[in-house]
């Protein structure tokens, strides 16, 4: 099997820019819009979610010949399951800081369709290396955006980016941003203006 | 063995199940006492900052109520610290609560576990919050606005008021907890 590293290259671009779930494909909304609301949670839920994709990719494709059609949604989910279970125990275990603020949303990354819309249009059908720069792509393609929303929402909301207080006492916090309707103010805003960029560059 | 047949559908999904379950056996294996570790960490730290100069914890169970007296090192009792918990505006809110019994004061609270609003309700975890709440006398207390004037009176987070007035409720509840399982008031 030789590893056609173009191809590879652009299985990785495609989920950063052309096919990014969050700003392109508009998937795994839920976590996006919840969790973003200081940089360094948008940065753990990006990191998380990525070695679950990662992994399963992985493990889905080396296993995608053995796993018969009918039931191929159920398996995917149990293999996403048991990797989604490691990262909440891992994070309660070494990181409960983190554990506690994403709270919830650790065990409902299982549900984010991003990852089993992954297995289901690329890793059931593309070899174990291609799998692997599609999950690494559309990875760094979510945590990039997410860290993004997260850093806007915390700067306007609480004047600090990863918890660093970068404007002074004079700044009133636009709390608003904090709140979920922030998350969807930011986020429409951010879609507008990727949209715009890559029509320029038409 | 056909590859869509009943057989293989079952075979297949009873192998990954339990594979999963016999590799998440070992995460839980060795994550278990890191998590436990952590949450007996916390609820030390909280003790510790709830009571003043304690060197020995001993837990009692009274009424189906947990507390944690607490000793100084002459093995005289400082005071006696419990969790109590209620609804906030998220969801539930864990406080610790360190007392001393023999004036009928509270010393010092925490916050242990929340989920209120990042940058408002949050802020509950605050000094600046929780320090309403040092030396005050046990009983009812009122939430004002604006800088606390005399006793008894707890001064609420700007935008977050559901949350202190929850934050109040559940150290009331936790006061009449601790008084009727000590024999309060005298």
């Amino acid at each position: 099997m030789a590893l056609d590293l173009k191809e590879m290259f652009s299985d990785f671009k495609n989920g950063l820019w052309a096919e990014n779930p969050i700003i392109r494909l508009v998937i795994g909304m839920c976590p996006t819009l919840a969790v973003t609301n200081t940089t360094e949670n948008g940065l753990a839920m990006g990191l998380a979610t990525s070695f679950v994709l990662i992994s399963s990719e992985i493990v889905i494709s080396l296993i995608k010949k053995l796993i018969p059609a009918n039931v191929r949604i159920p398996s995917y989910i149990l293999i996403i399951a048991t990797f989604v279970t490691f990262v909440d125990y891992f994070l309660k275990a070494f990181y409960p800081g983190i554990a506690e603020s994403l709270s919830i949303f650790v065990p409902l990354i299982v549900v984010n369709c991003l990852i089993l819309g992954r297995q289901e249009a690329f890793a059931s059908q593309h070899s174990t290396p291609r799998a692997i720069a599609d999950g690494v792509g559309m990875g760094l393609g979510f945590t990039w955006v997410l860290v993004l929303l997260g850093a806007i929402r915390e700067f306007f909301g609480m004047g600090s980016i990863f918890g660093l207080t970068l404007l002074g006492e004079w700044y009133r916090p636009m709390v608003i941003m904090v709140l979920p309707a922030g998350a969807f103010i930011t986020l429409g805003i951010l879609v507008g203006i990727m949209n715009y960029i890559s029509r320029e560059g038409k | 063995m056909e590859k869509n047949s009943k057989k293989a559908m079952i075979i297949t999904l009873a192998t990954i199940g339990i594979i999963s379950a016999l590799l998440l056996s070992f995460v839980y294996e060795w994550t278990t006492p890191y998590i436990q570790a952590n949450q007996a960490q916390k609820q030390k730290q909280a003790i510790n900052e709830v009571l003043p100069g304690v060197v020995e914890v001993k837990k009692v169970e009274k009424n189906g109520n947990i507390f944690y007296e607490g000793y100084d090192a002459n093995g005289n009792r400082v005071g006696v610290a419990f969790t109590s918990t209620g609804g906030g505006y998220n969801g539930v809110i864990e406080v610790m609560i360190g007392v001393n019994l023999e004036q009928n004061q509270i010393y010092k609270i925490s916050i242990l576990n929340h989920q209120e609003t990042p940058g408002l309700g949050a802020r509950i975890t605050g000094k600046e919050f929780k320090s309403n709440f040092n030396n005050q006398p046990f009983g009812n207390y009122n939430v004002v606005k604006t800088p606390p004037s005399k006793e008894m009176q707890v001064q609420a987070i700007a935008g977050a008021t559901i949350s202190s007035e929850s934050v109040t409720e559940i150290i009331e509840s936790g006061l009449d907890k601790v008084t009727s399982a000590y024999g309060g008031g005298n």
